[in-house]
């Protein structure tokens, strides 16, 4: 019974989404049923299965002994879902608004769909092959997806998009297929799959490892390849918001967690020097995705900015190789994830209503747009991390695992870590405060902007309350990610 | 209980914002409710036994919050001047915009700033601390001025700033003491035997908390955020908020630095600047609110200078642990009072300049007492409050022997708080008005009921308390005994004694003297109070943001410009990041490097096939073959595309071939004409016939338009590939189950 909801979990979106225009043509009520129900249902039956937490390894297909098609759905994997299934019905009631001046929903409505059968897809693999094709799949039924607007940037954005999320993947592969070859077993193991170095130098596999690191840290936005995410900004902003600040990103974040936790392990890592590399590239990430945002005035590409400097604050927490840090990232994996879709749902608002992009074009729309820039400011003070919201407490669980690993590199880290919150203040914050209060009262001519329609407003007022809520009430949260590390 | 006394004003927030919604009138009375009701709550709390409370799990390491006497006391003064500030606030606003928010964000800062004075650690008064600082940004901002914002600006770059450092210290504490429990904090420094970062870590929180507080160098937001600020905001910035600081100071200076004279001199030096230098500032301002905001620093200087004297004197610190408390708590009352008067000049005259509201309190009796009392109160007049713990103070300043210098900058201190005092009272409540007097005279309805009860009760508190100082101070400070950590009185002050006069009548001489020759010669000219305001000596405009703004960017600029942002670095960095990343194929194209050598190889080939092709026995063959080989390319190429046609009314979608990319275009051209060049030469072929370069040019481009139509038909190739997919899946539960 499980085996058949997994399957139909990853398949049904899928499947779903390749016959919507069959089934449902160019009817745009009868569009939105269709989604709105696929949607609804898979998101169901994968709260279902993540309930049932069904822990039983599912072989799909096997060409050889080593490359078999697994679906595996453990701890993180369902936290990973959790987070994806609970966020895509919210951004598809906003698309919905947002795309519908737009003459080709049809086919963007598939892709999405299809999307999130593929990143389902991700989550639930049992083993570094399984989740290696899903994740080139998600390249694959992404880019059209950005590529939509069909303007001169978007092409230009899909191209990069793709260059850099191939090129990334054929890295990935090279350490993928070090590990099938010399890996105890295929599967996905807690701790790792490889007891000893396999061969007499440990450089070969620490070598690998990195070019795993980096292959899967384009989708994660790692310095040195991290500019095709600001570019890709030029997608629609249900895109950008889902798959740009979660869904894709974080299938990065996600893959490296695997790889590095899962498939190597940490027992062989600690304190080599790939452990030193990949924390420094997080470290400089942080910092220069930060900065970056700093400088950027446009809204969209400032956020995406800000996107960069976050995902490597979780892969910092992965790559401690502390249980504490694992844990920590997660948390930051999942609030970052509500936090910065509420932001990009905010930008896609005033985007929609106005035609605003850049940021000096927004003084004094708080009044005009309070629903949508109360929850910007929900959204701002928690990226900087101010208590109670969420981003506190994966910020504070991130500064004290940091601590607690006790390596220069890691002291180092923490700093850096405020370093960008003070960074992160800057950025968000004076956004925040020329909408409420412009300088002089603003020059701007804010006449007839209005609030956006209930499809907008709806996901960002539960967003916004999910970012206090989440925050105030951790604990399941926590829980869950420690759950994950091995701890507790 | 306790927990009520945070989260119930919260909660009345909302349902404030809401009522006001359908009229202002309901909106404040709510207000007033609200407050009356934690004023209430906090007495029934005091009068009650201690306690302790917590909510685990909440923002992960949970919140916990407890009572004890100095807490009973602060809750109280809170609540106190909520309440009185709120009764003002309904006239005062009268004629505000954005009501709402001021009384929603006041709301919820009284919330948090309960929480900040009840937490029993660390971690939750950080927490509500943060709370606290972005609510009351909203007090700082509400007239939306460019001043306003500026000094908004100012306060929340310090908050922000402040909260992070304080945010480093605590997580090294937690780090290393394993809690942030304030009352374990003492017994797990001692043991730690890491004193380097406990210093650190301390510092860090001094820095956060002191920011609050007002200290020195962090003092920068205070003259600027309490002259545009609504005054009951100003007056609970002032009387509260910069309390908050302090009792994060005194949170780790009593417990983490118990009795640690080199911390003690740290906060001493601190607290002995900030004193002198708020008292100096605030004689120079001819600004009624930023006098007595400067006056706050100033004040917050003699506290510091109590919690300093706390650690020099380690064992014996009895006096300097009253003193500090009693002056916390008498400098809330007297900002408050001193503060609603100013309130309520402002709301008459909507003016601050002292030369414009001179004389506007003649004839007011209510408001001229209140305020003396205010200002006699903070002047430390024997009698009233203020004279018994700048008494104490000084007493323990006295105790520590060695601080004379210390000790003369503390009575010179409070000589020049009684020289600004009397500046302003003679200012408003003596001179005339060049030409408004007679219009200021008559304005007899210059406050409401409510406006007076809010400004005479306060004021009515000092005389009281100073009049039974031996009795109702001194119960207060036994109270405070357990969170200051105080040891045992040694002997009862005799508050009264010729010792103690003579120290306060040494202030009040200073004071007068400072008065009649500083402020009546050098201030005033033509009997006009002249601006000496220090502006050009801001410590914000020359040190902080040109640190932040411009020298930090000019240095991290560069280096972030290396990842590819410049001139030099930029090509080499893309081209790093080009070449593994997909664009490889430039490699092969038309670079200077690379090109010749490609180039090279080509006309090989082109030699190479004219070996095959020329000759009668394998030239047609060779001929009949291109010919076969390209039909065949064509065929092949086209078929993709073909099957795109047929089925193309499902995602098809025309792109249009890219045009100017001849760099690409031209390589088959040119191999092609190399043939042709050599066939020329031999004759086969007529010149300018071109024969092979437009066949190779034609399948390479039909190559480059089918490539193009797939990815622009992309769409179509995924939705096969998906339909793949779908099948196998099909098979596969087919197959298994």
């Amino acid at each position: 019974m499980n085996q058949i909801l997994m399957l139909a979990a990853i398949g049904l979106p899928i499947l779903a989404g390749a016959c919507q225009s069959l089934i449902v043509g160019k009817g745009e009520r009868s569009g939105r049923i269709y989604t709105s129900a696929v949607m609804l249902l898979t998101s169901a039956i994968t709260w279902a299965l993540i309930l049932t937490a069904p822990e039983e390894r599912f072989a799909l297909l096997s060409f050889t002994d080593v490359l078999t098609l697994v679906l595996r759905f453990d701890r993180l994997g369902r936290f990973f879902a959790g987070i994806i299934a609970t966020l895509w019905p919210l951004t598809t009631l906003y698309a919905f608004e947002y795309m519908k001046e737009d003459p080709r929903k049809t086919p963007f409505f598939a892709f999405f769909t299809m999307a999130f059968g593929v990143t389902l897809g991700v989550a639930m693999a049992g083993n570094l092959f399984t989740m290696y094709c899903f994740y080139e799949l998600l390249t694959l039924s992404t880019a059209p997806l950005v590529l939509h607007p069909n303007t001169k940037e978007a092409v230009r954005a899909a191209r990069t998009y793709f260059a850099y999320s191939l090129g990334g993947a054929a890295f990935a592969f090279a350490a993928m297929i070090f590990l099938i070859s010399n890996g105890e077993t295929a599967d996905f193991v807690l701790g790792g799959v490889l007891h000893t170095y396999p061969y007499a130098r440990p450089q070969f596999t620490l070598i690998f490892y990195t070019l795993g690191f980096f292959g899967f840290g384009v989708k994660a936005a790692m310095l040195p390849s991290c500019r095709w995410l600001p570019i890709a900004s030029a997608a629609p902003t249900p895109v950008t918001a889902l798959l740009h600040a979660v869904a894709v990103v974080k299938s990065g974040v996600f893959a490296i967690i695997r790889l590095t936790w899962f498939a190597y392990g940490t027992r062989l890592l600690i304190g080599t020097w790939a452990q030193t590399v990949a924390l420094c590239a997080a470290i400089a990430t942080i910092f220069y995705g930060a900065s970056r945002a700093v400088k950027e005035t446009h809204w969209k590409r400032r956020l995406a900015w800000s996107t960069v400097a976050n995902l490597s604050y979780i892969i910092f927490g992965a790559v401690l190789m502390t249980p504490a840090g694992l844990s920590a990232g997660l948390l930051h994996m999942a609030f970052h994830a509500e936090i910065k879709i509420l932001a990009f749902f905010c930008c896609g608002a005033v985007l929609h209503q106005t035609g605003r992009e850049y940021i000096s074009e927004l003084d004094g729309l708080g009044r005009r747009m309070p629903v949508t820039f109360v929850c910007f400011t929900v959204s701002a003070l928690a990226l900087v991390g101010i208590p109670p919201l969420s981003g506190f407490v994966s910020k504070w669980s991130l500064l004290t695992a940091a601590a607690d690993s006790g390596t220069p590199l890691a002291y180092a880290g923490a700093g850096i870590l405020l370093a960008a919150a003070l960074l992160t203040a800057v950025y968000m914050l004076t956004t925040v405060a020329r909408a409420w209060f412009p300088v002089g009262g603003g020059t701007l001519d804010n006449s007839g902007v209005r609030e956006a329609s209930w499809r907008m407003t709806v996901p960002m007022v539960i967003l916004a309350a999910a970012i206090v809520l989440t925050g105030v009430f951790a604990s399941p949260v926590i829980r869950a990610a420690q759950a994950i590390a091995g701890l507790g | 209980m306790l927990l009520l006394l945070i989260f119930c004003p919260m909660a009345l927030g909302f349902v404030c914002y809401l009522l006001g919604r359908r009229s202002a009138a309901l909106r404040s009375l709510c207000g007033v409710a609200a407050t009356g009701l934690e004023l209430a709550l906090s007495l029934v709390l005091a009068l009650g036994p201690m306690r302790a409370e917590s909510l685990p799990g909440i923002c992960s390491l949970g919140l916990s919050v407890e009572l004890d006497g100095f807490r009973k006391v602060y809750i109280v003064i809170v609540a106190l001047m909520w309440f009185m500030t709120m009764l003002l606030s309904d006239e005062y606003f009268a004629r505000y915009h954005h009501r709402g928010r001021y009384y929603f964000f006041n709301l919820m800062t009284l919330g948090a700033t309960m929480g900040v004075f009840l937490a029993a650690d660390l971690f939750t008064a950080f927490i509500f601390f943060e709370v606290m600082s972005f609510t009351s940004y909203t007090w700082v901002i509400q007239e939306e001025t460019p001043g306003a914002i500026r000094a908004a600006n100012t306060y929340l770059a310090v908050a922000v700033i402040g909260g992070l450092v304080a945010l480093m210290g605590l997580f090294l504490l937690q780090n290393r003491l394993g809690t942030t429990e304030v009352a374990r904090l003492y017994d797990l420094a001692l043991a730690c035997p890491d004193k380097t970062a406990l210093w650190i870590a301390g510092g860090c929180i001094l820095f956060g908390f002191g920011a609050k507080a007002g200290m020195f160098p962090l003092h920068i937001w205070l003259p600027k955020a309490h002259p545009v600020a609504p005054a009951p905001a100003s007056a609970l910035l002032s009387g509260v908020l910069t309390k908050s600081g302090v009792w994060g100071i005194l949170a780790i200076s009593c417990n983490i630095f118990r009795h640690d004279p080199a911390w003690g001199t740290l906060i001493l030096t601190l607290g002995t600047v900030t004193m002198v230098l708020g008292a100096v500032l605030a004689t120079f301002s001819i600004d009624l609110k930023r006098t007595l905001a400067c006056s706050s620093m100033s004040q917050i200087g003699f506290v510091l200078v109590g919690v300093g004297m706390m650690g020099i004197l380690g064992e014996e610190n009895a006096l300097a642990a009253r003193g500090a408390l009693l002056h916390m708590m008498n400098h809330s009352l007297f900002k408050l009072v001193l503060f609603e008067c100013a309130g309520v000049v402002y709301m008459n005259l909507h003016k601050l300049d002292l030369n414009e509201i001179r004389g506007f309190g003649r004839k007011k009796p209510l408001l001229k007492i209140a305020f003396l009392l205010g200002a006699m109160g903070i002047g430390g007049v024997p009698l009233l409050n203020g004279y018994v713990s700048k008494t104490l103070l000084h007493e323990a300043i006295v105790e520590g022997g060695s601080y004379r210098l210390a000790e003369w900058l503390f009575l010179f201190s409070g000589g020049l708080t009684v020289a600004y005092m009397t500046k302003l009272y003679v200012c408003i409540f003596a001179e005339k008005h060049p030409e408004k007097q007679a219009e200021f005279d008559e304005n007899r309805h210059y406050m409401n009921l409510r406006s007076a009860i809010a400004v005479c009760v306060p004021a009515l508190i000092l005389p009281i308390l100073g009049l039974t100082a031996s009795r109702s101070m001194d119960a207060i400070a036994s109270l405070g005994t357990d969170f200051f950590r105080a040891g045992p009185m040694e002997h009862a002050v005799h508050y009264l004694s010729l010792e103690n006069l003579k120290g306060a009548a040494v202030s009040l001489a200073i004071g007068a003297l400072v008065y009649l020759l500083v402020v009546r010669k050098l201030l005033m000219r033509d009997g006009r109070y002249v601006n000496l305001w220090p502006s050009k000596l801001d410590l914000e405009d020359l040190v902080y943001r040109p640190l932040l703004l411009s020298w930090l960017p000019g240095i991290l600029g560069p280096v972030c410009a290396l990842f590819g942002e410049n001139r030099i670095s930029g090509p080499v960095f893309r081209w790093i990041l080009d070449v593994p990343l997909g664009q490889g194929s430039r490699l092969f194209g038309e670079n200077r490097i690379t090109g010749p050598a490609y180039r090279l190889g080509v006309d090989a080939l082109g030699t190479a096939s004219d070996l095959t092709g020329n000759n009668r026995v394998s030239g047609p063959l060779a001929k009949k073959l291109m010919r076969a080989g390209s039909i065949l390319m064509h065929a092949l190429l086209d078929l993709p595309d073909a099957a795109v046609y047929v089925l193309h009314r499902t995602f098809y979608r025309e792109s249009r071939i890219p045009t100017g990319e001849r760099a690409l275009e031209s390589l088959p051209y040119r191999a092609g004409d190399r043939i042709d060049r050599w066939k020329v030469r031999h004759g086969t072929e007529n010149a300018g016939e071109h024969r092979y370069a437009r066949l190779n040019y034609r399948v390479w481009r039909t190559l480059r338009a089918t490539t193009h139509r797939i990815t622009g038909n992309l769409s179509f190739a995924l939705l096969m590939l998906c339909v793949a997919l779908t099948v196998v899946l099909i098979y596969v539960i087919g197959y298994h189950m």
